[in-house]
């Protein structure tokens, strides 16, 4: 058994997990917490990705970071390939699964009474300080919640991923790729395997969560 | 010395809260809406007025004339939340520690009963000692100016006498300024040196809280201090230190406090109020011999009552033609449960009572 698609799956999951709580929970944080305007408009388009077809993203994605696309320009002239490379498909996968953190971390935020912080203010402590020793540990629950949903999402991105790194079996072929082309060449036999590990992962870790989110603080 | 001039727009409402105090405890006292919540987090810079200036021990926190807006990590400021916001994630040790610097003064744990609490988690304790890892935890930063929003009032009856007077003691004994929002008068009464009134947005100066309750400044006061038995009457003629009010036809003598600078000349109509525990009934088996007890006599009758528990109210009908003066009734008059049994009251419902000048408080018409 080929165990190169497992393997890629991984690591760009991971990767893209924490590319995602990197930006995603401070971002999430910034919109529970902070009116600006023009906020239901961030907050509506960081939405999007969950909606659009994920060929629609992956081909906007692709114009971006394509030779003759701005970011891909920028980087070639650099000698940094980023296209139909592992990494375009750690970015496919952070495009598609992002908007599953924020949403949950900020209903988490949001949740949080507001005299909590405010209280920690009168206490003298600094915006980042009650970000780390109140907002954080009150959240949690919702970070963590978020970011296993964002873990299981990258780890099943497709669509995305097939434009912008392409379907290069020992490169930059994951699992579900690696399962569509096992299926049409017939060896079902792979592909069975396959899927059955994306389903017991995916299924442990969820009962995982759901154990956590019994716990308290 | 704390004092407060701010306004604020808040969507429709509206605050206008002018005051000064230069007593240590402040009793900001209204209805819920009233602004009381918007003042304390104006003074804690948590909300930012739209103009305004506010001075705490000669210290400039807010002006906006100046554009000084001190953060209020910055403000020394304790603050006890309404439901005491105490962090759910930590102990009691760690709440009360999260704000306090090094080398500052140790901590009120033990003075507030709490050393044996030390690390339970806030949902592990009673309101009772909720109130006090909140009161420990803002003492705790060593701050200039305390403000305690409604600090009693997620507690049961019991509990909240017992806590108000040890709350009252706690901040004699710290000895610093303090602001005290309620909705309840006694509450205020009982901890506060001077008490704000506050409706609709807007505030009364601070007034001696004495003043307050036994010389309103107004009918409006008097209204907001829940006065019962407001009344009007013309003025008929004057003695010295008393004046002669006519009132449903029948003179009342009213005597005026040395403090009021009223100057009532016959004819001019004002209004005063009867506080409904000083209006006795005349025991009818009996002489009355006592003269103060003749001034003021009316006779007539009993046409309601409620039944409160330790006191009964009793609305009194004056036996005289012409619509009685609150609704249908002229007075209301609280008495003991005691005196109501033991005159027996609920059989028989014609009196004569009398009413004291001094329990007469004639108000500034403004």
């Amino acid at each position: 058994m080929d165990w190169f698609p497992i393997v890629l799956s991984l690591r760009v999951a991971l990767l893209a997990t924490v590319v995602t709580a990197a930006i995603g929970v401070p971002l999430a944080w910034f919109l529970a917490r902070r009116h600006f305007p023009g906020r239901d408009l961030v907050s509506a388009t960081l939405l999007t990705p969950l909606v659009l077809p994920p060929t629609v993203l992956g081909y906007y994605l692709l114009m971006v970071i394509g030779r003759r696309g701005p970011v891909g320009r920028f980087l070639d002239v650099r000698g940094i390939e980023l296209a139909f490379t592992w990494r375009a498909a750690v970015l496919a996968a952070v495009v598609g699964s992002f908007a599953l953190l924020i949403k949950t971390a900020q209903a988490g935020f949001e949740s949080i009474d507001q005299r909590l912080e405010q209280a920690a203010q009168t206490l003298g402590h600094s915006d980042w300080s009650i970000f780390w020793t109140v907002s954080i540990p009150l959240a949690w629950r919702s970070i963590l919640a978020g970011t296993v949903l964002a873990f299981c999402k990258a780890l099943g991105d497709f669509g995305i991923t097939l434009m912008v790194a392409g379907d290069i079996p020992g490169r930059t072929q994951t699992m579900p790729l690696a399962i569509y082309d096992h299926v049409q060449s017939n060896q079902l036999a792979q592909a069975n395997s396959l899927a059955l590990i994306s389903v017991g992962l995916v299924v442990v870790l969820m009962l995982a969560l759901g154990r956590v989110a019994r716990l308290r603080y | 010395m704390l004092s407060v001039a701010l306004r604020k727009r808040l969507g429709s409402f509206s605050l206008d809260a002018q005051w000064t105090s230069r007593q240590p405890i402040v009793a900001l006292v209204g209805p819920s809406g009233s602004g009381k919540t918007l003042t304390l987090q104006c003074i804690a810079g948590l909300v930012t007025p739209d103009d305004g200036r506010i001075v705490c021990a000669d210290r400039e926190l807010f002006d906006s004339q100046k554009r000084i807006d001190v953060r209020p990590q910055q403000r020394k400021i304790g603050y006890v939340f309404q439901g005491y916001a105490l962090f759910p994630h930590m102990t009691v040790r760690e709440n009360i520690e999260y704000g306090r610097k090094q080398g500052t003064r140790p901590l009120f744990l033990d003075r507030l009963g709490l050393q044996s609490l030390e690390s339970h988690y806030p949902s592990e304790l009673s309101g009772g000692q909720q109130q006090r890892v909140a009161l420990a935890r803002a003492l705790a930063t060593d701050p200039d100016l305390l403000l305690l929003d409604e600090p009693l009032s997620a507690l049961d009856a019991p509990l909240r006498r017992e806590l108000c007077a040890e709350l009252s003691q706690t901040l004699r004994e710290w000895g610093k300024m303090a602001v005290l929002v309620t909705h309840d008068l006694s509450e205020a009464y009982q901890i506060a040196d001077v008490v704000v009134l506050c409706e609709g947005g807007r505030t009364t100066e601070a007034v001696p809280k004495n003043d307050l309750l036994w010389n309103p400044s107004s009918e409006r006061v008097a209204r907001l201090i829940g006065a019962r038995n407001i009344l009007r009457g013309a003025i008929a003629g004057t003695k010295p230190e008393a004046v002669i009010l006519n009132w449903r036809g029948v003179q009342l003598e009213a005597a005026l406090s040395p403090s009021h600078d009223l100057r009532p000349r016959t004819g001019d109509e004002l209004a005063f109020f009867v506080r409904p525990e000083y209006v006795r009934l005349i025991r009818k088996n009996r002489v009355v011999s006592d003269n103060l007890r003749q001034t003021n006599l009316f006779r007539g009758d009993i046409v309601g009552e409620r039944d409160e528990g330790t006191t009964w109210i009793l609305y009194f009908r004056l036996a005289l033609a012409g619509r009685p003066s609150q609704g249908d009734y002229d007075l209301e008059i609280e008495i003991p449960k005691l005196a109501y049994e033991r005159l027996g009251v609920a059989t028989d419902r014609q009196w004569e009572v009398s009413i004291h000048p001094g329990s007469i408080q004639v108000l500034p018409s403004r």
